[in-house]
């Protein structure tokens, strides 16, 4: 994380308002293309507004799309989520293509993802359907039944194996690998 | 070069002396003053300004109106849509503004939808868990469909549907209670626009899918939970008997002990805790969630039911007839 980062709202990853469990709802509600009529950096919106405007807002008419004309002002586009998050993005010089693909991204993304920082990559409001751990968790069944002290559960297995052991072990393996062979003449 | 390779030991000790600007983890000393200075011309002001969405020059009611019942996929009257939204306090306000210039102009406030969709929704949530939750006493049902009915859910849902701005009130930002009202008037609007299956499944798709990922224990709060199980046992007639099954670190700080409850001497359920007695009413709980089919590893509550469920209350099982 750098320096930059802290300043970011945090958040996790989360549908908002269970958004898909019962009904799917766009959480684009409004958006408001800023333009200029005459400049050159507003050249690309224009083409956008003239050929594509009225698809978008037919097809997608859960967002109310507004046109606010400005005289010699950079075009800018203001995406409004239902979440109370404002999205502005300064579209100076970007052409038609560009400006169509940035006004798919702001219908679909679910509020100002790239203004939050991601705390995690999974949540959950449910952390466990085994409850909590206890001593008794996993617990071996067989000890209910055995008598303390046992050589059994008293030894201590819990030292990694010692390299000379790990050597005896390897060389008993191979004996009894010889032994088979022989038999089998 | 001999008095380059001479000095260059020197060099690199003077260099060492310097401090490296390395970008750590800290918050830059312009920070402190810059925030106190913004929150001084803030106060110096009278307060933070807040500008209401609707009185924008961008602002279309009936766009707005239009696009709220797109979104939400129903189809509402448009006279009853703008009546859902308009609170008390609005049509207060404005009629004291058309006595001042004398001019009078009946409104409509949103009371008696209110009402109606409360009444809609408390009737239906209390049907739709009956349905999913079948074994869930009449009690529990109550304390979910409670929760649910709450101003800071339905607060919550109102905000997250796009209510906040349309909402014609006197004072903006609006109050959690106009939020909820207004949810509840949604409703109201949409069981005289679309009856009364489609407005349940408007509840269903936005009130009842709050209960994704929660724990629906939670919302019933049980006192005493071993008498609870020794009365529902008492009326089948087998033999409930608590067993000590388990206790680790006995007369120190994090003694544990575990408790095991056998029904006709097969087990039930088992609790821990940090005495003998709370272990015991862990496990009481544990099998009440049994009985009640509301363990924590329950299959997911579906939320597909179509239509309104019938009422199966006469037959459930409830605590206090007992």
């Amino acid at each position: 994380m750098s320096n930059k980062n802290m300043f970011m709202k945090s958040a996790f990853v989360r549908a908002p308002l269970q958004n898909g469990v019962g009904r799917y709802v766009c959480q684009l509600q409004r958006i408001v293309l800023k333009f200029c009529k005459s400049h050159g950096g507003s050249r690309g919106i224009r083409d956008f507004i003239e050929q594509d405007l009225v698809d978008f807002a037919k097809q997608n008419a859960s967002v109310v799309v507004y046109l606010k004309p400005r005289r010699h002002r950079g075009p800018v586009l203001v995406a409004e989520y239902l979440n109370g998050d404002r999205v502005w993005m300064n579209v100076q010089n970007k052409t038609h293509s560009e400006i169509t693909k940035w006004m798919e991204v702001l219908r679909t993304q679910q509020g100002d993802i790239s203004g939050a920082r991601l705390r995690k990559y999974q949540y959950t409001d449910y952390p466990s359907v085994q409850g909590p751990w206890t001593p008794f968790t996993f617990k071996d069944p067989e000890l209910n039944v055995a008598t303390l002290p046992d050589p059994k559960f008293g030894a201590n297995n819990r030292l990694s194996i010692s390299a000379t052991e790990k050597l005896r072990l390897m060389f008993e393996k191979q004996a009894i690998s010889e032994k088979d062979v022989k038999t089998g003449e | 070069m001999a008095f380059v390779r001479r000095f260059t030991p020197l060099l690199a000790k003077t260099f060492l002396n310097i401090p490296i600007n390395t970008q750590g983890r800290r918050i830059h000393r312009w920070v402190s003053p810059t925030l106190i200075e913004l929150k001084y011309r803030e106060k110096k002001q009278g307060g933070k300004v807040i500008n209401p969405r609707n009185t924008f020059l961008e602002w279309n009611l009936e766009a707005e109106l239009y696009a709220f019942g797109k979104r939400l996929n129903e189809e509402f009257d448009s006279d009853l849509l703008l009546q859902a939204f308009t609170d008390r306090s609005y049509v207060i306000k404005e009629e004291m503004k058309q006595k001042e210039m004398e001019f009078d102009l009946k409104m409509k406030d949103n009371r008696e939808l209110v009402k109606e969709g409360e009444k809609f929704m408390e009737e239906y949530i209390q049907l739709y868990l009956e349905a999913v939750l079948p074994k869930f006493p009449v009690e529990g049902i109550v304390g979910i469909k409670n929760h649910l009915m709450s101003e800071s859910v339905l607060a919550n849902i109102s905000l997250h549907l796009g209510t906040k701005d349309i909402i014609l009130a006197a004072e903006y930002p609006v109050e959690r209670q106009i939020l909820a009202n207004t949810f509840k008037a949604l409703v109201g609007a949409l069981l005289q626009s679309s009856g009364d299956e489609q407005s349940g499944h408007f509840v269903r798709d936005f009130v009842i899918t709050q209960l994704q990922g929660q724990d629906v224990n939670d919302y019933w709060h049980i006192e005493d939970p071993w008498t609870m199980l020794t009365d529902l046992m008492s009326k089948t007639g087998s033999e409930l008997e608590p067993r000590l099954i388990g206790e680790v670190g006995k007369n120190t700080l994090l003694a544990c002990y575990r408790v095991g409850l056998y029904l006709d001497k097969k087990m039930l359920s088992s609790g821990f805790g940090e005495t003998v007695a709370t272990a015991k009413e862990m496990a009481a709980r544990e099998a009440l969630k049994k009985i009640f089919a509301t363990e924590e590893n329950m299959y997911p509550i579906n939320f597909k039911l179509n239509g309104i469920p019938k009422s199966t209350s006469d037959l459930r099982y409830k605590i206090s007839a007992n």
